[in-house]
């Protein structure tokens, strides 16, 4: 029996920490947009929200609600819009209240 | 609401005992409620030696009888809400309910007469998994966020960019 196996059996939990360093493949998965305030319009927004495939874009007058729960990472929007959505980078994103996944960003760009 | 003492010392206990009851291993039972499979295949990938779920207590088991935790994906099919909710009273408490997917949270299809649309309108879930599918990376996380043994990262992003790029 392997030393570390016998270990993990007497400590019951495991032989490394999770996680134990960043995983270098993580940088090739597809993530969620963010968006850039500054650049968004309610024009450019009604534009991602009718290219969403599911129900993951909406907006409430100058708000636009990210739903990030419902996004499949397709990257419609970032085609709408380049200059103004960008991959976030994120993929862990486990969360213990649905609440915590919808996300508010402020449309400023009509004020320029 | 702000918890008095007797609650926080109740708060308290009940969290180390969840950590004594699930802190060590854990047995996941997988459902698949009318996914597309890309969900289970990432699913399956947790056995592989790249991400090793083992190594982290965690194994898998084919009944919900042995089962601390479900591991549901797809939009909850209304023709799989006897079977869910069956495995679900099978468990043996205490036992956690993780959506798993764009799909079970949500996003993907709206109810109709065929499904639900998401999980949570059968199952009371206590994790969501974002992604489409969440890769294995973001299931280890949400399986040690499920667990305690990681503090979930979402509430603190707010998805907003800088002039310049930059991450949430």
């Amino acid at each position: 029996m392997p030393l570390w196996f016998a270990r993990g059996l007497r400590r019951g939990v495991v032989t490394t920490r999770y996680p134990a360093r960043p995983d270098g493949s993580a940088v090739a998965l597809p993530t969620p947009p963010a968006f850039r305030p500054l650049l968004l319009t309610r024009e450019i927004v009604d534009r991602m929200i009718a290219q969403c495939p599911g129900t993951a874009l909406s907006r409430a007058a100058d708000t636009l609600v990210f739903d990030v729960g419902s996004c499949t990472a397709c990257g419609r929007c970032a085609r709408v819009a380049p200059h103004a959505v960008t991959p976030s980078g994120e993929f862990e994103l486990a969360a213990t209240t649905r609440s915590a996944l919808i996300k508010m960003v402020p449309i400023l760009g009509e004020r320029r | 609401m702000t918890p008095g003492p007797d609650e926080a010392t109740t708060a308290e206990r009940l969290r180390a005992q969840i950590a004594a009851q699930f802190g060590r291993s854990l047995h996941i039972r997988t459902l698949d409620t009318g996914s597309c499979a890309v969900c289970e295949q990432e699913i399956r990938l947790l056995s592989a030696p790249h991400y090793d779920l083992h190594r982290l207590g965690f194994f898998f088991t084919p009944a919900p009888r042995h089962a601390d935790l479900l591991l549901v994906a797809g939009p909850m099919v209304r023709a799989f809400e006897v079977a869910a909710r069956k495995a679900y009273e099978a468990m043996p408490g205490p036992k956690v309910v993780v959506a798993t997917g764009a799909c079970a949270l949500g996003g993907v299809y709206q109810a109709d007469p065929f499904m639900h649309g998401e999980v949570e309108a059968v199952l009371p879930v206590d994790v969501w998994i974002p992604g489409c599918p969440p890769s294995p990376l973001a299931l280890l996380h949400g399986l040690s966020v499920a667990v305690g043994r990681l503090a979930e990262k979402v509430p603190g992003l707010a998805f907003v960019a800088d002039e310049n790029g930059g991450g949430a």
